[in-house]
C-alpha cells in the first residue's frame, strides 16, 4: 500500500514537471538526411528556426535514405516519435497511403500558397520542399574536353571508367527514362525499351554499378573518371574539391527528384510541427537553403541569389523532363525486369 | 589408453548422471527466453510480414495474401538467386578451408610463445570490421591498385580483379579465414603427432598418413568450419555490396535492395525466410555428416 502511495506521488509529481516543461518548451523532432544535408539543414533553417521561435525546439533525426525514414514511421505507427519528415516523393506516396502522414493544407501551412503548382502532389500529404536534378559528373584531370551528351558514357575511351547507381536506385531509373525520350520514346508508361536499348551501350563501360560510400569521392579520387549524380551534392562537391569533380547538365536534358515535407500523424509536437513546415517552406527559408545547397526552391517568391541560382537546374527549366513518379512506380518492377536481362549481363 | 578416453569423451558420457530435468530446465530458460525474444519472434514476425500485400507504390497492405511467395517460386530471378547464393557460398567455403587448413594444421602442432604469436595474427583481423577489412581490398584489386600495378610492373596486362564475382570471393574468403581457422583448431582434438608417429613407424608414406590417419581425424573440424563458414558467407552482405559492383547478384544483396531500395518489405520477408531454410538444410547435413564420422 505504502509502496503504491509513493509510486503514484512520484508519477504524479513526473506528470507535473513534464506538463510545465511542455509548456514551457515543445519539440518538433524532424526526420531527414544525415550526412552533408543534416550539417547545411541545420544552419540554414533549424537553427534559423529556434531562433525566431524560442519556445520550440527542433532535434534533427538524420537517417541515410527515405526507406529508412519509412521504416521508422512503420515501427511507430502505434506512438509516433517524429513530427515531420523530409523525404523522396515516391517514398511519401507509400507512407501516405498507410496513411502515416496528415494532410497539409493552407489552414495549418499557410505558406504553401506561394509554392509552384506542382509542388503539391495528387494522392500525397506532403508538399514538395526542394527540387534536385540528375547531372552528369567528370573528373576535371581525366575528361579535357566537357562532355555533353549522356551518351558519352558509351564512348570507349571510358571503358572501365564510368560509376553510377544502377536500378533498382532512382538514378539508374532517372537515366533510363532520361535515354528514352533522347531516342525518340513518347510514354514511359507504356515502353522504355528504346532507353533500356541505351543503357545498354553504356553498361560494357560501367566500372560498377554501386559507388560507395558514394558517388561523388569516387569520382573526385580519380577511381573513376565519369558518372551520374544529383546536382545539390555534386555542386557542394564541385566547390570542396576545388573544381575536380565537374557538373554538367547534358544537352538532351534532366529529370527531377522531388523531396516532399510531410507532417507525421499524431506526432508528439503537433502544431509546432506545422509551424515548422511553414517555416521550411517560406521563401526567405528557401533562399537561405538554396544559396548552401543549391537545391532549386519550391517557393516562387524566393529570390536566389544569382551566383547560386545558376548552380540549379532553375535557369533551364525547359531540359527538364517532366517524371510522374507516382505512376511511375507501378511500372518500375517491369522495367528493373529489363534492366536485368538486357542491361546488366552487357557490363560483365 | 589415457589419449584414447580423452579424446572419445562422449563414451563415458552416459555412465555418468545428469542433472534432472527441473534443473536442466532451469538452466536452459535464460537463453531460450532470450531466444524467443531476440530471434523467434522477429522471425514469427517477418514470416507473417511475408503474407503483406505488397503495393506498386511501395506501401504495404496488412491484408494477407500468397502473391509474393508465388512470384518467388515462379518468377526464374529468384530461383536463380537462391542456386547463385548456395553455389557461391559453397565455392568461398571451399576456398577458405583449403586456405586454413595447412595454416590450422602448423598452429595445432606449433607450441609456446610461437603458437601463441601465430594465434593473435590469426585472430587479429576479427579486431577491424568487415568494412574497414573490405575497403582494404578494394586498395589491393583496384585498377590502379597493388596486385594490378605489380601485374603491369613485370608486363603482364592488368584484369579486373574487383567489381565482380572474383573480388567477392577474394574479399570473403579472407574475411573468413580466422573464422575457419578457429573452428579447425576447435575440431582438431583427436589430432594425436604419437598417431601420425605411429603410422610413419609402421611404414605408412607421408601422404597415406595425412589420408588415413590426419584427415579422418581432422573431420569433425572440417565440417565445423564449413557450416560456420557457409552460414557466414549465404548471410554477408557488406563485402559483396562494396565488391560486387552491383554485378553479383545474392540473397543478401536482394533483401538490402527491396528492403531499402524499392521498399517491398513483403518479399524482403520472404527471401529472408527462405534464407533461414537454406541455413536449416546446411545445419541438417552438418549433423548427418557428423553422425556418420562418429
Amino acid at each position: 500500500m505504502k509502496t503504491s502511495t509513493v509510486l503514484a506521488a512520484a508519477l504524479a509529481a513526473g506528470v507535473a514537471i513534464a506538463a510545465t516543461h511542455a509548456l514551457a518548451q515543445q519539440t518538433v523532432t524532424l526526420m531527414a538526411y544525415s550526412g552533408l544535408f543534416q550539417e547545411r539543414y541545420t544552419a540554414a533553417v533549424v537553427e534559423p528556426f529556434m531562433k525566431a521561435n524560442p519556445g520550440i525546439k527542433v532535434e534533427f533525426f538524420g537517417l541515410p535514405n527515405s526507406a529508412q525514414m519509412l521504416g521508422n514511421l512503420r515501427a511507430q505507427k502505434a506512438a509516433p516519435q517524429a513530427d515531420v519528415v523530409i523525404m523522396d516523393v515516391s517514398v511519401s506516396k507509400a507512407a501516405t497511403d498507410e496513411r502515416l502522414l496528415v494532410k497539409i493544407d493552407e489552414a495549418s501551412v499557410p505558406n504553401i500558397k506561394d509554392l509552384y503548382p506542382s509542388t503539391r502532389i495528387p494522392g500525397i500529404d506532403g508538399v514538395a520542399v526542394t527540387f534536385d536534378n540528375l547531372m552528369l559528373l567528370y573528373n576535371s584531370d581525366a575528361v579535357k574536353t566537357e562532355p555533353r551528351s549522356w551518351m558519352d558514357l558509351a564512348d570507349p575511351r571510358y571503358k572501365g571508367k564510368v560509376a553510377f547507381n544502377g536500378m533498382p536506385d532512382i538514378q539508374g531509373l532517372s537515366l533510363v527514362l532520361i535515354l528514352d525520350r533522347a531516342r525518340g520514346g513518347t510514354d514511359y508508361l507504356r515502353s522504355v525499351e528504346k532507353g533500356i536499348a541505351a543503357a545498354g551501350e553504356i553498361a560494357s563501360n560501367v566500372q560498377t554499378w554501386e559507388p560507395k560510400p558514394e558517388i561523388y569521392p569516387v569520382i573526385v579520387s580519380g577511381q573513376a573518371d565519369i558518372g551520374l549524380g544529383w546536382n545539390a551534392r555534386a555542386q557542394v562537391n564541385a566547390r570542396v574539391s576545388g573544381g575536380k569533380l565537374k557538373a554538367v547538365l547534358p544537352q538532351e536534358g534532366s529529370v527531377f527528384q522531388v523531396n516532399t515535407i510531410n507532417q507525421v500523424a499524431n506526432g508528439p509536437g503537433k502544431d509546432a510541427a506545422a509551424k515548422f513546415i511553414d517555416y521550411a517552406l517560406s521563401a526567405e527559408v528557401q533562399k537561405s537553403f538554396t544559396e548552401v545547397m543549391y537545391y532549386s526552391p519550391t517557393n516562387a517568391r524566393a529570390q536566389i541569389s544569382e551566383a547560386a541560382i545558376a548552380r540549379t537546374a532553375a535557369k533551364s527549366m525547359d531540359k527538364v523532363i517532366p517524371v510522374d513518379w507516382i505512376a511511375l512506380a507501378k511500372v518500375r518492377e517491369p522495367i528493373m525486369e529489363q534492366w536485368r536481362r538486357k542491361v546488366i549481363p552487357l557490363s560483365r | 589408453m589415457s589419449a584414447a578416453t580423452s579424446v572419445l569423451p562422449a563414451a563415458a558420457a552416459p555412465a555418468r548422471r545428469g542433472p534432472g530435468l527441473p534443473l536442466v530446465a532451469l538452466l536452459i530458460l535464460p537463453i531460450a527466453a532470450v531466444n524467443a525474444l531476440g530471434f523467434l519472434a522477429p522471425v514469427l514476425n517477418l514470416l507473417r510480414m511475408s503474407f503483406y500485400e505488397a503495393q506498386a507504390t511501395g506501401a504495404m497492405a496488412e491484408v494477407y495474401t500468397l502473391a509474393t511467395w508465388a512470384t518467388v517460386f515462379g518468377d526464374g530471378f529468384y530461383l536463380a538467386l537462391i542456386l547463385n547464393s548456395v553455389g557461391v557460398s559453397l565455392a568461398i567455403t571451399l576456398l577458405t578451408l583449403a586456405c586454413s587448413y595447412p595454416i590450422a594444421l602448423y598452429l595445432h602442432r606449433a607450441s609456446g610463445t610461437w603458437r601463441t604469436l601465430l594465434l593473435v595474427l590469426v585472430i587479429s583481423p576479427l579486431l577491424t570490421s568487415a568494412v574497414v577489412r573490405t575497403y582494404g581490398w578494394i586498395a589491393i584489386l583496384a585498377d590502379q591498385g597493388l596486385v594490378n600495378n605489380a601485374l603491369a610492373a613485370i608486363g603482364l596486362s592488368r584484369t579486373r580483379l574487383m567489381f565482380n564475382l572474383t573480388g567477392v570471393i577474394i574479399g570473403l574468403t579472407e574475411i573468413l579465414m580466422p573464422y575457419m581457422i578457429l573452428a579447425l583448431l576447435a575440431g582438431f582434438g583427436r589430432l594425436d603427432p604419437r598417431l601420425e608417429e605411429a603410422a610413419a613407424t609402421l611404414g605408412a608414406p607421408p601422404c597415406a598418413v595425412f589420408r588415413r590417419v590426419v584427415l579422418p581425424l581432422t573431420l569433425p573440424g572440417i565440417a565445423l568450419g564449413s557450416l560456420l563458414c557457409f552460414v557466414l558467407a549465404v548471410s554477408s552482405f557488406i563485402t559483396p555490396k562494396l565488391l560486387g559492383g552491383g554485378r553479383v547478384f545474392l540473397l543478401a544483396t536482394e533483401i538490402y535492395d527491396q528492403a531499402i531500395v524499392t521498399l517491398n518489405w513483403p518479399l524482403a520477408a520472404t527471401l529472408s525466410i527462405l534464407v533461414l531454410v537454406v541455413f536449416g538444410a546446411a545445419l541438417v547435413l552438418y549433423t548427418r555428416a557428423l553422425r556418420a564420422m562418429l
